[in-house]
């Protein structure tokens, strides 16, 4: 286990710069995710703290050892791969301590690791499988034994799950957890799905564009996301946006004028992007409370909740509500707006201003 | 998805298929037959396709007439060091070419093949001046040398080339990172993986070597040195007339090994060409 810290990293492809200065300190035993849209230099920064792509610029970090220039091997890392990448021609027990004989251990130490590994991962009656007569979450977990078989300091994982269908995934997702309970090794996590990376950090960094948006633990990151991208990122269904102006009535679009939260880095006549998740608008059924009016365009009832698409003055809006919504297109509801909940960012997005 | 085939289809297809079959075992079966026959029953008209008597002492005269048995093994252990020399020129330049980046791979590559394009009788005088130079003319050596790092090894390092580029990359990456550097990757993880291409280079290089014609009636001279292709066109009389029965006898064990090679391995000669992206 060990601290790993980014300072200043950078990638280039030649004049293409695809990673622009990331700096992270990844504390001893976090499980950190990585997380952002397809092209956001999220696998290529795994791949660079595993030894894969070179570092252009700026230092890694494993431990107190400064690693840039280390092969893979030398960095005491194990990685997962989106793939499973497992040796179609050894069986379980052979790809899981494969590393370790390649090292030098002993048949004897080989034999307890592997044990052991598929001890905690249920592996015990496959060892002698080949990955070709495996399930895919089976495939999944051997990846993982070979990853955990020789105690490295840091798990890379890079989409590990993405090959898995819904229902397999939150299964490995627990089980990927509960194995970074168990073991407390540092992890960084790579996945372009926010739900993984909700459910399964401790900090979460996301990133675009080879840049870092914002870094915190799950729930800061859906309080108070730093600026729209964020906020747009982390969450299902996402925020919705609204531009607008600020007014004496309140936060103005179109011909609808909407509550604002108290703010200090707001003045009037600003133009601004508001911003609210769909859970936080409130069927009006107080006569009392200040209400909206807004058109539906579609509801979709999930169940446990209904999905209604909105129009609220020019935009388009989406609603989750815990009440059962009858109506139809066109029809006009009153709803209301949880004021505390409300995310205000500069007209360009970049900053958040309450 | 496979369509089903109505009867008369069937039959039909079956019915074309046995007449395109004719031209490939008629050759065969007249090998074999005639190698029994008298020589006069061999020119016989109507032709016996069937032989009416039968002659086994052609097979005894083929030893009796050349050193077959020395022949044999010229044959064989050419073929085997041929095979086994293409198979590791050819697996290690073929995942060069797919795996290691180095500058104008790919034109490097295409200039190899075009080695291809030139016919081995223009460069034969040449090589045999060198070869003489060497002073390795009547021994075995050019009929090795050539093969493995002339034009058959070109053929083969392509169809090793077509496998390994197809060889996912994450395994070679989970292979650095658990610790093996580009040799051990190449034999340890690349190579077990490449068995299905390396039979069909095996197949086609020793059929290549074991057929080999020009090259040894070049750089051979003495009977002892001779190789199977070559020794069948000594069976002559004293007038130089070919003795057709015993030759036909020769070719016969000639052809065996290689039949027998083929109906063993063709399920990997397939595949392996498969890899390769080649209809054949």
């Amino acid at each position: 286990m060990a601290d790993v810290t980014l300072s200043d990293i950078r990638k280039s492809y030649g004049a293409l710069k695809t990673i622009h200065g990331v700096n992270l300190d990844i504390r001893d035993g976090e499980f950190v995710v990585l997380v952002g849209p397809s092209g956001c230099g999220k696998s290529t920064l795994l791949r660079m703290i595993a030894g894969l792509e070179t570092i252009t610029d700026g230092t890694l970090k494993i431990g107190d050892r400064r690693v840039n220039d280390l092969d893979p091997k030398d960095r005491d890392i194990a990685m997962v791969f989106q793939s499973y990448a497992l040796y179609p021609h050894m069986t379980v027990a052979t790809n899981m301590g494969f590393s370790l004989e390649h090292r030098g251990a002993n048949k004897a130490e080989i034999n307890e690791r592997v044990n052991w590994a598929a001890g905690i991962l249920g592996l015990t009656n496959l060892l002698d499988r080949y990955p070709r007569q495996l399930s895919g979450g089976q495939r999944q977990r051997v990846a993982m034994g070979r990853a955990i078989v020789r105690n490295p300091q840091v798990f890379l994982f890079d989409e590990p799950l993405s090959n898995l269908d819904a229902k397999l995934r939150v299964v490995m997702r627990g089980e990927i957890k509960a194995l970074h309970r168990r073991l407390k090794t540092t992890t960084i996590y790579v996945t372009h799905d926010q739900v993984e990376a909700m459910t399964m950090a401790d900090r979460i960094v996301v990133l675009n564009g080879g840049r870092v948006e914002q870094i915190g633990a799950p729930l800061d990151l859906y309080d108070r996301p730093a600026n729209q991208f964020v906020a747009g990122f982390i969450g299902s269904p996402s925020m919705n946006f609204l531009t607008g102006t600020i007014t004496e009535q309140g936060f103005q679009t179109s011909d609808v004028v909407l509550p604002l939260p108290a703010s200090k880095g707001t003045v009037m006549g600003q133009a601004i992007v508001y911003g609210i998740r769909p859970e936080h608008f409130r069927l009006n059924d107080h006569p009392g409370r200040a209400s909206v009016s807004a058109e539906i365009v579609l509801i979709e009832p999930m169940g446990s909740e209904t999905q209604v698409t909105m129009r609220l003055g020019d935009t388009q809006v989406i609603g989750v509500f815990r009440e059962r919504i009858s109506g139809t297109t066109g029809d006009i509801i009153n709803i209301s707006l949880d004021i505390d909940a409300i995310h205000l960012f500069s007209g360009d997005g970049a900053i958040r201003l309450n | 998805m496979k369509a089903e085939l109505s009867p008369r289809t069937r039959t039909a297809l079956y019915g074309l298929m046995c007449v395109l079959l004719i031209p490939f075992v008629f050759p065969t079966w007249w090998m074999v037959t005639s190698s029994i026959k008298p020589i006069s029953d061999i020119f016989a008209f109507p032709p016996q396709l069937i032989p009416q008597s039968y002659d086994w002492t052609t097979y005894s005269k083929v030893f009796e007439l050349q050193p077959f048995v020395r022949q044999y093994w010229n044959s064989a252990y050419i073929a085997a060091l041929v095979t086994v020399g293409t198979m590791v020129v050819s697996s290690m330049a073929g995942y060069a070419f797919a795996r290691i980046r180095f500058p104008y791979a790919n034109t490097i590559f295409m200039i190899v093949l075009l080695g291809l394009l030139i016919p081995s009788e223009v460069t034969i005088v040449p090589l045999f001046q060198m070869f003489l130079k060497a002073g390795m003319v009547n021994t075995h050596w050019p009929l090795i040398l050539v093969p493995i790092f002339g034009a058959p090894s070109v053929f083969a390092t392509f169809v090793m080339r077509q496998f390994f580029v197809t060889l996912p990359a994450e395994l070679e990456e989970a292979a650095r990172v658990d610790g093996l550097g580009r040799f051990k990757i190449f034999a340890k993880i690349a190579l077990p993986l490449a068995k299905p291409a390396l039979a069909s280079v095996a197949i086609f290089t020793f059929l290549h070597s074991w057929n080999l014609f020009l090259e040894p009636i070049v750089f051979l001279s003495s009977a002892e040195m001779f190789t199977l292709p070559q020794a069948l066109t000594q069976y002559t009389d004293a007038y130089g007339g070919p003795m057709w029965n015993i030759q036909l006898a020769a070719a016969t064990l000639t052809a065996l090994p290689v039949l027998i090679v083929f109906v063993i391995a063709q399920k990997q000669f397939v595949e392996g060409l498969a890899h390769t992206g080649l209809k054949g």
